[in-house]
């Protein structure tokens, strides 16, 4: 009996104390600001946050195999990720509070996950090389239009991004045409895709290309002067463009929760949800993160709006749709020749 | 008899334990598919097969180009530095892959450390186009290669040491020219050792992660865990692993014969002539000179330099880190898991010894491949068996479930770790401990010692060096690992390693460099500890 109480007092200390109050948190979006965040939560409302964060992969290969019991929030950067989740039956429905519903525009939430920020995968032009004539009307199908041919940079087709902003296509253009589109863009790029999004963005500044495909963030990041003083200078070389604006508007995405199936601590991951809602937390998230509020009435980061705020966000393709059109946008890349 | 069976039993369920997660990679696909075409999977699949095989035959030319030549040169002659560099060149070590990637890749990019060098040199200018890019493919390779040639470097040293320096005598008799001789004697004569550290370098190649997934690579190992883990395509990854263990376990049985070759070559005690190096002179000795420093310079110099030029600029990142936590997190997991794995490596060591059973060898020789398994694949080959043993087993019995004893805790990140590093710690154990003549042992029992107190008092005290090479050796690795880490850790956990790839996943690579550049200079601090041990001149 003894031996058995020394083993399990090691194997509460391995495992760490559990506490009552808490809420269990799995993060691909692992920001410092975030974890900032979550103090904040614990000082208002007492409720421990506990974060693991990594690759969305694998923590959502850990939801499932821990199958309830563990897991109360799931937050990734991007809406098909969420979606894919929701269809393999791992969210729970719940997200339906009057404070969420209020707070999130309809397409970006559903009752099992929840948008917190939202990102724009904007165009960036050099403004010596590309004439406002040849931007004007610029859609996210007309990158396929051959005067943009050997002067686009976009990065490579398993990136996640870029398979959401695909499947968006896939969902208002069909696949036919996104197949064909994939094929003119592939002819128009500049070299084969390789780097992040800042890369493709230092591309353009460094004249290998005149137009690229990158979000938001990279650009603010560079401008912030954390990436030092030259990339501060190389990102004022380049100009942000919002396609669409004609249309539709600008592929959206979101970093987003998802109620986890099983959760817990489903109360608590609700309250947190509603906190990351609040204007206090939005305003912390867009400070540290560069992305664009959830809700109305908080105002980007300085560098953010300084991009531009008078435009036209895309908000009739459901999020959803992201997931639902995954395969197929890889498809309709991979297909194309697209690396 | 009944102390032989306790040994016999515990050794036999140590290897059954290692052997679980390659078995789950087997078995625990057949569950269900997801609608992915199969047109394409026959596309990916060549894409995925033809990166690795690219990477590979990359890694490992560099590989062997650097290690061998570096062992030659400071085998055979005497040269400005040659002291130095004999242990200075495996330093390279201590920056693991990733680390590498990200110090390459900050270094020349667009607008990076290459270019703000050039632009304080000379001013302003358009340097982007004159630096080269070292990214994708070529990239990985680099960074692999001068993480891991440590490997052809050491072991082909060793048996350099070993052959007698009659080798180039021979040569030069033979009317050869130094290079005929090197090519034609003295590497065929260390072809044992050369093939053992290429198959070590291959398996890492194949299995790294971190690297290839920094530079957006799709290699069998990334391609298994996204269509196992993205799109829930288990046939398709099981297909894939399939190629993956194939090719690994080639490379597996061809390290072993090596080793068994590479015996061969080690010398009868007091065999060994103390040997004359060729001293170089002049334009040689230069040369000489500059190639070992080049490779210094490349493996260690460079990616702590472009590090340390971070944390300088950015002292902000020094501050924020939160440096005692991280410390203690990594030596938590260091002391934990190199206790359990020299406990085990010796029960199943000396099981063996004493068993001399067939079935047990075979079984610990089966048991050593979880080093072969990819971290990232055997992390979830783990949670993947955890839960089915959960389900079924605990299930059954109406048992509380298990699964937060085993996920996401300090015990299921050791027992991660021990599969994975259970055959560098019973390996390195098993080498010395065959030296151990079996006459000590009957001796011993002759003497009036039990089993048990020959294993305590005569067998461990002859084995403290090897039990702090392999402690040593076992740190290094736990340092340096990324996905089982990544995957397995508990809630508000963070490593030295976990740290820097979060800020890298980020785009923050000014930021990773400081938990980094930590991780260097412990794993820097190790190596110093045991370069001693490794180049000692009677290792073999």
């Amino acid at each position: 009996m003894k031996l058995l109480n020394t083993i399990a007092i090691i194997f509460s200390l391995l495992l760490g104390s559990a506490f009552a109050n808490e809420v269990n948190v799995y993060s691909a979006r692992h920001y410092d600001s975030d974890i900032q965040l979550y103090q904040k939560f614990t000082a208002k409302t007492g409720i421990k946050v506990n974060v693991v964060s990594g690759k969305s992969g694998a923590l959502e290969k850990r939801i499932i195999e821990e199958d309830g019991g563990t897991a109360d929030l799931y937050i990734t950067a991007d809406a098909g990720r969420l979606g894919a989740f929701k269809s393999k039956g791992m969210l729970q429905g719940g997200l339906t509070s009057d404070a969420i519903k209020s707070a999130v525009p309809k397409n970006f939430r559903s009752s099992h996950w929840v948008g917190i920020a939202k990102r724009a995968r904007i165009v960036y032009y050099a403004p010596e090389r590309v004439t406002g004539a040849e931007l004007t009307g610029l859609t996210y199908e007309s990158l396929a239009d051959p005067k943009w041919n050997g002067r686009l940079v976009i990065r490579k087709s398993n990136n996640i991004y870029n398979q959401s902003l695909v499947a968006s296509l896939i969902k208002n253009n069909g696949k036919k045409s996104t197949e064909a589109w994939a094929e003119g863009v592939v002819t128009n790029m500049a070299r084969t895709p390789k780097g992040n999004d800042r890369a493709q963005i230092m591309a353009v500044a460094a004249g290998e290309a005149d137009i690229a495909v990158a979000n938001t963030y990279y650009l603010a990041l560079m401008l912030s002067g954390k990436k030092g003083a030259e990339q501060q200078e190389a990102a004022k070389k380049v100009k942000p463009f919002f396609p669409n604006q004609d249309g539709r508007g600008t592929h959206m995405n979101i970093s987003g929760a998802g109620l986890v199936k099983g959760a817990p601590n489903k109360a608590n991951a609700i309250a947190l949800v509603e906190f990351l809602l609040s204007k206090e937390a939005q305003q912390h998230i867009v400070n540290n993160t560069f992305e664009y509020p959830m809700i109305a009435g908080v105002s980007p980061h300085e560098l953010v709006v300084n991009m531009g705020l008078d435009f036209k966000q895309d908000l009739k393709t459901s999020v959803k749709s992201y997931g639902k059109n995954q395969a197929a946008a890889v498809a309709a890349m991979t297909g194309a020749g697209w690396k | 008899m009944k102390s032989l069976n306790i040994w016999y039993f515990s050794s036999f369920i140590i290897s059954i334990l290692v052997i679980i997660p390659v078995l789950t990679v087997f078995t625990s696909f057949f569950q269900s598919t997801s609608d992915y075409i199969e047109l394409l999977q026959n596309t990916f699949l060549y894409d995925y097969i033809y990166n690795s095989a690219a990477l590979l035959l990359g890694v490992l030319s560099l590989t062997f180009i650097i290690g061998v030549g570096c062992a030659y040169l400071v085998s055979f002659y005497k040269f400005p530095g040659v002291n130095f560099f004999k242990w200075s060149l495996i330093l390279g070590f201590a920056v693991p892959p990733y680390i590498y990637a990200y110090s390459l890749t900050a270094f020349f990019e667009n607008y990076g450390t290459a270019y703000t060098l050039l632009k304080s040199l000379f001013g302003e200018g358009n340097y982007n186009s004159l630096i080269p890019k070292f990214d994708g493919m070529i990239g990985a390779i680099l960074s692999i290669s001068f993480s891991i040639y440590a490997y052809v470097y050491i072991l082909t040293r060793a048996s350099f040491y070993f052959q007698s320096h009659n080798l180039i005598e021979l040569g030069k008799n033979l009317g050869f020219s130094k290079m005929k001789s090197l090519f034609n004697i003295i590497i065929p004569s260390a072809r044992p050792a050369i093939v053992a550290g290429l198959s070590l370098v291959a398996m890492e190649t194949l299995s790294d992660f971190g690297a290839v997934d920094f530079f957006s690579i799709n290699t069998l190992t990334t391609a298994i865990y996204n269509s196992w883990l993205s799109f829930d395509d288990l046939v398709f990854s099981n297909q894939l692993s399939f190629y993956l263990l194939i090719f690994i376990f080639a490379l597996f049985i061809l390290e072993n014969l090596s080793r068994k070759n590479a015996k061969y070559h080690s010398p009868i005690q007091g065999g060994i002539k103390v040997k004359q190096k060729i001293k170089l002179k002049g334009i040689n000795s230069l040369f000489a000179f500059s190639i070992c420093f080049l490779i210094f310079f490349l493996s260690f110099i460079f990616p702590v330099g472009q590090m340390l030029y971070w944390t300088i600029i950015y002292p902000k990142n020094l501050f924020d880190l939160n440096f005692i936590s991280l410390l203690i997190n990594t030596v938590l997991l260091v002391s934990l898991s190199s206790v359990a794995l020299i406990v085990f490596s010796f029960i199943s060591n000396y099981g063996n010894r004493i068993a001399k059973s067939k079935t047990l060898n075979f079984l610990t020789t089966i048991s050593i491949s979880g080093y072969a398994l990819p971290g990232i694949i055997l992390a979830v080959a783990y949670i993947t068996f955890v839960a089915w043993f959960d389900e079924t087993i605990i299930n059954f019995f109406e048992i509380k479930s298990i699964k937060k004893i085993f996920i996401g805790s300090i015990l299921g990140l050791v027992i991660a770790y021990f599969v994975r590093f259970y055959s560098l710690s019973c390996n390195g154990l098993k080498s010395s401990y065959e030296k151990l003549n079996k006459s000590v042992d009957e001796s011993s029992y002759l003497a009036g010692y039990s089993k048990s107190k020959t294993f305590f008092k005569v067998h461990i005290p002859y084995l403290k060096s090897s039990i702090f090479f392999v402690f040593i050796l076992i740190s290094l690795e736990i340092i340096r690992e990324l996905p089982i880490t990544l995957i397995l850790r508990p809630f508000n956990f963070e490593t030295f390693a976990t740290t820097a790839y979060i800020y890298a996943s980020q785009d923050l690579l000014e930021a990773a460099a400081v938990p980094s550049l930590f991780l260097v200079l412990t794993a820097t601090l190790f190596i110093l500890i045991i370069s001693r041990y490794i180049l000692s001149e009677n290792y073999e």
